[in-house]
C-alpha cells in the first residue's frame, strides 16, 4: 500500500475529530414520542430542522424518553451529576424547585430578560421558580376535560351537562341503558390523582386549594373531604367500569375508543392517540362545578418544562436557550398545534381557529382556557414526591372503598406535614 | 507446601466479588447513615434513618406480605412438586422426560413476562379467568382479582407457585429416582398401599430436597420484585406492596437514597441470616 492511500482517510479522520471537537453539542432529553401521551413526535423532528439556524452552528444530540419514565431517569441523573444539557421532563413546582435547591439547575432570567418569553404568566412562572429565579421554560399547556363519545350520545338522545345534577343524572342514563359511564384504569396508580384534582378544584375552589397548599389550611378541611367523598361515591354508584384499581390507563382508553364507555375524563396530554384512535365522532366538555358556589373551571398546569442543566457550558446554555426561542416562537407554535396535537402555553383559541387546529383540540382549549382566573391545581406536579408516593396508594384505597373520605386526606395530612418539616413544600 | 499460589488463584474470583459485590455493599450501608436531597448527599445523620423503621407502617406491611408469600409458597409449590414428583416418577421414561419438560416450562419464562401474561389472564374487563368462569356458568365468582386488597396477594402467588412448581417437580423427581428400588420392592411384598410407600419412604428419603427448596424458595420469596412492580406496583393501596417495591419506591421515585439504604440492609441482613441457616443445615447434612 503507498503512503498516500492510507494518509488520505487518515487526514480526513483528523480533521473530523478536530472539528467535531469544536462543534458545540447540546444533549437534549425530551418525551416527544410518535404515539402514547405527549405524542408529538412529528412536531418535534420538524422542529429541530428549522431551528437549526438559531442553534449558530451548535448540534443537537436528542434522546426520545417515555414521558412516563423521564422523570424517573432525570431525578437518577441529578443524582448522579449527569444532566442533559436540555431537557423537557416533568413535574415542575415541588420536584423542579427540588432540583433547583440542589443546584442541579441554571436560572434562565437572564434568557427571560433577552428573549422575553412573556407568554409564560405569572402563575406558570412561579410554578417554574425557586428562591426569587425562574429555572424553567414552560410549554406545553395541559387541561383536564371529558372526552366523550358524541355519536353515542346522538343516538341516545343524551346532552352534554351543564350543571353537576344534570352530569350525575346522564351517568346514571347510561348505566340504565347498560353503557359504562367513565372509562377508568387507575393500575398504574397516578390516573387517580388527576381525576382527584379535577374533582377537588369544582368542590373547594381555586382559593381555597391555594390556602391548603401555601397555607396553614389542613387537608382534612370540609371540602376537601366533600371532594374525596365524591370520588369515592363515583365509584361507588358504578360510574367506573369493573375493577378499575385493575385496569390500565391505556386500556381504559381503549374502552372509551373502542366505544364501550360514554366518556373519560383525561387531560388534553393524550389529545394525539385520542384523536388518531377515534373512530367515532369526538367532543370535549368541562365538568360542572361539583359543589354550588364553585366557579367553573379545570385543572391545569404546564404538563412539561424545558430546563437546562447547571453544569452545561456557557456556549452550550447560550445556543440552548436560542434553539428554546425559537421552538416557542409563533412560528414554532403552528408546528406544535398542527404536526403535534399539542398546545404550547400563550397560544389562544382564535389562534387554533386560524391555523385549522383538529376540531377537538380547538373544543378543549376554547372551553379550558375560558377560565383562567379560577382553573386550579394538578396533585400530580404541585406536590413533592414524597407526598405524591402516599398519595397514590391512598387513593386507590379511597376509590376501592378501603379507606374513608377523613381517613384519606389524615394520611395525606401526616405526608404533608412530614415534607414541609424537611423543606421539600414549594410556595410560588 | 505453601497456600500462596492458591491465594494467587483465588485473587482473580475476590477481586471481582469485591467490587461487585463488597464494595456496593460498603457503599449502601454508608448511605444509610446520611440525609439526602434528590439523590445528593446532605449530612452525616447516624442511626436516625434507622429510627424511622418504627414508625413506617409501610415498611411493616411490606414485611408482613414477604413472610406470607414465603409461607404459600413453602405450602404450595412444594406440595404440588412433591406430590407430581412421586406420580411422575412411577411412569415410563419417556412419560417422566416429556411431563417434566412441561411443568419446567413456566420455570424458563421471565417474571415480568409471566406478569404481563397472568394481567391479562386476570384483567377484569378482558381477562380469561373471568370469561372462563362466566363460560362454566360460574360467572358469579368473577372478581378484579389483582385490584381488590382482599385478592391480590393471593392471586400473584398463585402466579409465583406457577413459575415455581415446575422447579420443584424436576428436584424432587431427580431425588426420588436416586432412592434405592428395594425399599420399594420390600414395600410391595408387604403389601404397602401406594400412599404408605409415599409417606413412609418417599417423604423422608426426601428430607435433604425439601431443606434445600424450602430455603432457596424462602430467599426468593423475600428478593422477587419483578412480577409484582409488572402487574400492581404494590397496589391496590398496599395490598402487594412487599420490601423491594418499597425500596423501589423510596429510591427512584422519592429520591430518599438515605432511607431507601436502610431498607436495603434489613432486606440484606434476612437474606444473609436465611442463607446462613440454609449454609448451616444442609452443611450439617
Amino acid at each position: 500500500m503507498t503512503r498516500t492511500a492510507w494518509s488520505a482517510p487518515l487526514a480526513l479522520f483528523i480533521a473530523t475529530q478536530a472539528a467535531a471537537q469544536d462543534t458545540v453539542v447540546v444533549t437534549q432529553w425530551d418525551q416527544f414520542a410518535q404515539s402514547g401521551i405527549t405524542a408529538a413526535g412529528p412536531a418535534m423532528d420538524e422542529l429541530i430542522a428549522t431551528c437549526k439556524p438559531a442553534l449558530n452552528g451548535a448540534e443537537v444530540l436528542r434522546t426520545i424518553a417515555p414521558s412516563i419514565g423521564i422523570r424517573d431517569s432525570y431525578r437518577l441523573a441529578v443524582s448522579a451529576g449527569k444532566t442533559p444539557d436540555l431537557a423537557y421532563t416533568w413535574p415542575a413546582a415541588s420536584v423542579l424547585s427540588g432540583y433547583a435547591r440542589v443546584g442541579a439547575l441554571a436560572p434562565l432570567d437572564d434568557y427571560y430578560a433577552q428573549y422575553g418569553w412573556d407568554q409564560v404568566n405569572a402563575f406558570y412562572k412561579g410554578r417554574n421558580s425557586y428562591d426569587g429565579h425562574v429555572y424553567a421554560l414552560p410549554m406545553e399547556q395541559d387541561l383536564m376535560g371529558v372526552y366523550y363519545n358524541k355519536a353515542l350520545f346522538a343516538e341516545k338522545g343524551l346532552t352534554v351537562p351543564t350543571t353537576y345534577a344534570e352530569f350525575q343524572a346522564l351517568v346514571e342514563t347510561l348505566k340504565a341503558d347498560g353503557i359504562i359511564p367513565v372509562a377508568f384504569g387507575n393500575r398504574d396508580r397516578w390516573p387517580a390523582t388527576n381525576s382527584f384534582s379535577l374533582i377537588l378544584g369544582l368542590t373547594a375552589g381555586r382559593a381555597l386549594e391555594e390556602k391548603v397548599f401555601f397555607g396553614d389550611e389542613p387537608w382534612t378541611n370540609p371540602a376537601f373531604v366533600q371532594a374525596a367523598q365524591t370520588f369515592q361515591d363515583w365509584a361507588k354508584a358504578d360510574y367506573f367500569p369493573r375493577g378499575f384499581n385493575g385496569v390500565g390507563y391505556d386500556e381504559a382508553n381503549a374502552l372509551f375508543l373502542s366505544g364501550k364507555a360514554a366518556m373519560t375524563i383525561t387531560g388534553t396530554w393524550v389529545l394525539q392517540d385520542m384523536i388518531r384512535g377515534a373512530k367515532f365522532d369526538m367532543g370535549v366538555f368541562m365538568l360542572p362545578p361539583v359543589k354550588e358556589g364553585v366557579a367553573p373551571g379545570t385543572m391545569w398546569g404546564e404538563g412539561s418544562q424545558w430546563q437546562l442543566s447547571a453544569s452545561a457550558a456557557p456556549e452550550v446554555r447560550n445556543a440552548a436557550a436560542a434553539y428554546l426561542d425559537c421552538l416557542v416562537s409563533p412560528e414554532s407554535r403552528k408546528v406544535w398545534v398542527q404536526k403535534g396535537y399539542t398546545v404550547p402555553i400563550g397560544t389562544t383559541p382564535e389562534e387554533l381557529t386560524q391555523w385549522g387546529a383538529n376540531p377537538v383540540v380547538q373544543e378543549f382549549f376554547t372551553s379550558g382556557l375560558a377560565t383562567p382566573d379560577t382553573n386550579f391545581y394538578d396533585l400530580h406536579t404541585t406536590l413533592p414526591e414524597s407526598v405524591t408516593q402516599v398519595l397514590y396508594p391512598e387513593l386507590q384505597r379511597l376509590v376501592g372503598g378501603e379507606v374513608t373520605a377523613d381517613e384519606f386526606l389524615q394520611a395525606i395530612q401526616t405526608a404533608w406535614e412530614t415534607a414541609g418539616a424537611n423543606g421539600e413544600r414549594w410556595i410560588p | 507446601m505453601s497456600s500462596r499460589p492458591a491465594y494467587f488463584f483465588l485473587l482473580p474470583a475476590l477481586l471481582l466479588y469485591g467490587t461487585f459485590v463488597v464494595v456496593p455493599i460498603l457503599q449502601v450501608t454508608a448511605y444509610s447513615f446520611f440525609s439526602w436531597d434528590n439523590g445528593i448527599v446532605q449530612e452525616f445523620v447516624g442511626f436516625a434513618n434507622y429510627a424511622r423503621l418504627a414508625s413506617d407502617t409501610v415498611f411493616w406491611a411490606a414485611l408482613g406480605h414477604n413472610a406470607i408469600w414465603v409461607l404459600l409458597t413453602l405450602a404450595f409449590p412444594l406440595l404440588a412438586g412433591l406430590l407430581l414428583a412421586a406420580m411422575l416418577a412411577e411412569r415410563s421414561p419417556r412419560t417422566i422426560q416429556v411431563m417434566s419438560a412441561i411443568y419446567f416450562i413456566p420455570r424458563t419464562i421471565p417474571l415480568v413476562v409471566a406478569g404481563i401474561i397472568w394481567g391479562w389472564i386476570y384483567n377484569p374487563l378482558f381477562g380469561l379467568l373471568n370469561y372462563g368462569l362466566d363460560m362454566v356458568g360460574l360467572g358469579t365468582l368473577a372478581g378484579a382479582w389483582l385490584a381488590e386488597e382482599s385478592s391480590a396477594l393471593a392471586s400473584l402467588n398463585v402466579v409465583g407457585a406457577w413459575t415455581f412448581f415446575g422447579f420443584c417437580v424436576v428436584i424432587y423427581l431427580g431425588a426420588i429416582q436416586s432412592i434405592d428400588p428395594s425399599l420399594y420392592e420390600a414395600a410391595d411384598v408387604d403389601g404397602a398401599p401406594w400412599w404408605r410407600k409415599f409417606r413412609d419412604i418417599t417423604v423422608p428419603l426426601l428430607n435433604n430436597s425439601t431443606l434445600f427448596l424450602g430455603l432457596y424458595a424462602a430467599i426468593e420469596a423475600m428478593r422477587f420484585f419483578d412480577l409484582i412492580w409488572v402487574t400492581t406496583q404494590g397496589g391496590p393501596g398496599y395490598a402487594t406492596e412487599v420490601l423491594t417495591t418499597h425500596i423501589y419506591k423510596t429510591f427512584f421515585l422519592v429520591g430518599d437514597f438515605g432511607y431507601a439504604a436502610v431498607l436495603s440492609v434489613v432486606l440484606l441482613v434476612i437474606v444473609l441470616s436465611l442463607s446462613a441457616v440454609a449454609f448451616r443445615l444442609l452443611r450439617a447434612k
